[in-house]
């Protein structure tokens, strides 16, 4: 598969000089890359499943190398793997089901499994589905080489059936492929369309008369108010202008045109106004499996200005940002320093900033970091596409959407 | 929660005398008794907390004569109920063998002592079978009613042997034997366990942080264990954990680990917290709150923390989800141990003897199980998958 490999290559190479910007954007892109790699993937006859899972993590370890701050990469990695081995699951089902039928009957044929005769189909399924969801105290005590054991029962089972199951075979296998596929558009289309499901709920939560503060530009959070103010909610809306990019500056202008009554503050000057607003709404980068949130730098110090006021902080962000890992060291790991030309002119400072006097090392350091982390205790609530949730509800949207098993993407030696 | 009224004073004298069944030997180190009743002493002494204390090696010789006193079998019912049983099995006595292992998990001893009574057990059918251990898993737990493991270790295996019973073997005896092959797997299950909860906690433990420890718990050893092997760079305080002594127990381990130790006195860690970078803590048990159950000492150590902005992690087996909801510290079954203080009580003063106590969920930071990294919430969402 050269021109998939090309395409791989291409976008990893975008994302390490970060010309990939923003979160939609990477995840977009990711899942339509993967989308052509399932797709031109050869599968074997049996362990397509398997193949697949192998062919995405090499992928993905790539891509998650290549830039590793952009989380949303990793997110719809995992995604994929996740629907890869639901699909699997669910037709390993009804396979297994059909088969356990007709194995009754075949008892001779299935030499193999002696051991295991009086195992119904319904167990096997249900053993085989407890392998997928992460361990919990139900299968605490659960014999892990029996679920092992279901795959190749399914896989022998089938060619003991004889040849009339040979066609049913290949139907499977287009039929794994082509339900991953389906898949994967369903979730792009989750990712084009969550403004819009997030921008829903906006008449929920904005009252009238509210005024609502929001730092730098997100355009999910430009959504959710210009909705508000498509229902008839008449309300202000506070800008922080989110130094050294200045987003702010541009999402006034954009708030303005659709009719709101905005004011544009400094980022210093929250602290001051922040008794004045009835909401704090704003944007994520991530969030992380605790319920804690990656987010523009400057957002920790409005939150912790809300927390002192007591004023709700929302986070609106759509469902392809949660991330399934615990933050252990975010403020350095998951941060990225940006060039300090956003704030300080190299003409005036050149001579504080040259490297070649005083030794090779000067005495005027300029950081610009990106990203800020707001621990969980400081939000109040997550807009997300599928409803508003308390931050130490995260966990179960994480067990819906990954699996245990691919929380550290890499490609396995051993197939 | 009367006792916490002004008019404790007045109701320690109005309180019927219980009956003395505490087993206070005569070389307590309490040598006068109390003209008061002790409210204490209407609960017997934790075994589960003598045992730990003697799997911590440091123990004081009266205290093992008490020890003694206190872990003899009552009659076991479960003799009674299983029809023809020709020779005498005491669950309890098989628990209290299993239980005396130092490496051995509370809730693993349950499980090799309810395997046990499937082994000897002449039922025909599965549900003679799970009769049979149901009482004994009762008579376990009425032996020793302030360990959370050990109950919660009998609920989970009742509830697989109810699960398992379910897939219709054909023949009782296979299914017998899976359960006490399954029953004696546990053991390396819960080895597997603390690896699996070393292997998760490693990043949380970067280079030049200090870490502060309370209680000696397996669990924790393993992953510092685990970090000193992977070559992290980092310094341990651990709190001297009166009166089992439980820090001195865990320099001694770490020490030969060469991880750098400093002993802390319990009341010394407010004054140390500001260098501490995170607390590793285990647990007894974990409730459904999210919250933890573990050595005395812990729900102050956590408050410090929490007020001081310091992560508390509190490295626990699954097994060891309890389906309690204490709502304050009282709520719960007292542990009592007797203290030594070294020199004689004067008589008239109470000693608070409980050896536990009960953290909230808001104090705790992580939960590292082998389930996963869980944030206090989602205990109980694992407690309702399991039992409802």
């Amino acid at each position: 598969m050269p021109d998939v490999q090309a395409l791989v290559g291409d976008f990893a190479l975008k994302l390490k000089r970060r010309k990939v910007e923003g979160s939609h954007a990477s995840a977009r892109q990711t899942a339509e890359l993967l989308r052509s790699v399932v797709s031109q993937q050869r599968l074997p006859h049996a362990g397509q499943a398997a193949v697949l899972i192998d062919a995405v993590r090499a992928v993905g370890e790539q891509l998650i190398a290549a830039n590793p701050v952009e989380l949303a990469v990793g997110n719809i990695i995992r995604r994929v793997l996740h629907i890869i081995r639901e699909e699997d699951l669910s037709s390993t089902t009804t396979a297994m089901e059909g088969l356990g039928l007709s194995a009754d009957s075949d008892d001779d044929n299935a030499g193999d499994h002696e051991d295991r005769p009086a195992l119904s189909a319904a167990a096997v399924a249900a053993a085989a589905r407890s392998a997928l969801r992460a361990p919990s105290l139900h299968t605490l005590l659960e014999d892990i080489p029996e679920s092992a054991a279901v795959p190749h029962a399914s896989s022998s089972g089938g060619d003991s059936e004889g040849k009339s199951k040979s066609a049913d075979k290949s139907l499977k296998s287009r039929k794994l492929k082509h339900d991953v596929i389906e898949a994967i558009n369903e979730l792009i289309q989750d990712i084009d369309t969550c403004h819009e499901q997030i921008s829903e709920q906006a008449v929920e939560h904005i009252h009238q008369n509210e005024v609502i503060l929001t730092l730098g530009r997100s355009r999910t959070v430009k959504e959710f108010l210009c909705a508000a103010k498509e229902k008839k909610r008449s309300f202000r809306v506070f800008v922080a202008e989110g130094a050294p990019r200045y987003q702010g500056h541009v999402l006034a202008k954009e708030l303005v045109t659709k009719g709101l009554q905005t004011t544009i503050i400094t980022d210093s000057a929250v602290f001051a106004m922040i008794s004045r607003v009835n909401m704090v709404i704003v944007g994520a980068h991530a969030i992380m499996a605790n319920g804690g949130v990656i987010a523009p730098v400057g957002l920790n110090m409005v939150a912790l200005a809300a927390r002192r006021h007591a004023v709700p902080f929302v986070v609106v962000a759509g469902s392809h940002k949660l991330c399934p890992l615990y933050p252990h060291n975010p403020e350095v790991l998951l941060n990225d320093l940006r060039s300090p030309a956003d704030l300080l002119d190299f003409d005036e400072f050149s001579d504080c900033m040259d490297f070649a006097s005083r030794g090779g090392s000067p005495l005027l350091h300029v950081v610009n970091p990106t990203f800020d982390y707001v621990p969980p205790n400081l939000v109040s609530l997550f807009i997300t596409d599928t409803g508003g949730h308390n931050p130490s509800y995260m966990y179960r949207l994480i067990a819906d959407y990954y699996s245990a098993d691919d929380l550290v993407v890499k490609r396995r030696s051993t197939s | 929660m009367w006792r916490r009224s002004a008019s404790f004073v007045l109701e320690k004298y109005q309180l019927p005398s219980s009956p003395m069944e505490s087993p206070k030997s005569p070389q307590s180190p309490n040598p006068n008794p109390n003209p008061i009743p002790n409210l204490n002493s209407t609960h017997g002494i934790s075994a589960y907390y003598q045992t730990r204390a003697e799997h911590h090696g440091v123990v004081t010789s009266d205290w093992l004569a008490q020890a003694q006193a206190a872990v003899e079998p009552p009659s076991p019912p479960s003799e009674r109920t299983s029809p023809g049983s020709g020779k005498p099995f005491s669950v309890i006595e098989e628990f209290n063998y299993w239980r005396k292992k130092p490496d051995l998990a509370e809730a693993v001893a349950a499980i090799m002592a309810l395997a046990a009574v499937i082994r000897s057990s002449n039922g025909t059918t599965m549900m003679e079978l799970e009769i049979e251990l149901k009482t004994a898993s009762d008579a376990l737990k009425k032996g020793d009613r302030s360990s959370i493991s050990l109950s919660a270790g009998c609920d989970l295996f009742m509830r697989y042997v109810t699960r398992t019973s379910a897939l219709e073997y054909e023949d009782f005896n296979a299914a017998k034997l899976r359960l006490i092959e399954r029953a004696e797997r546990f053991g390396e299950i819960s080895l597997k366990a603390r690896r699996t909860i070393a292997m998760l906690s490693q990043d949380f433990i970067f280079d030049g942080c200090t870490i502060l420890v309370h209680g000696f718990s397996r669990v924790v050893l393993e992953i510092l264990k685990l970090a000193a092997s992977n070559r992290k760079l980092f310094r341990v305080f651990c709190t001297e954990g009166r009166p089992d002594r439980t820090g001195l127990r865990l320099s001694n381990e770490l020490a030969a680990l060469g991880i750098p130790v400093k002993l802390l006195i319990d009341s010394a860690v407010a004054y140390t917290m500001d260098e501490v970078d995170m607390i590793f803590v285990g647990a007894d048990g974990v409730v459904e709150s999210g919250g933890i159950l573990n050595m005395m000492g812990t729900y102050q150590i956590a408050l410090v923390a929490h007020s001081m902005n310091k992560p508390v992690y509190v490295a626990a087996e699954s097994y060891k989800f309890a389906r309690l909801y204490p709502l304050d510290q009282k709520d719960l079954e007292p542990a009592i141990r007797p203290i030594d203080f070294g020199v004689p009580i004067p008589s008239g003063v109470e000693v608070e003897e409980c050896a536990r106590d009960y953290t909230p969920p808001q104090y705790l930071t992580l939960l590292f199980t082998d389930l996963g990294v869980l944030t206090p919430s989602v205990v109980s969402d694992e407690l309702i998958r399991l039992y409802l």
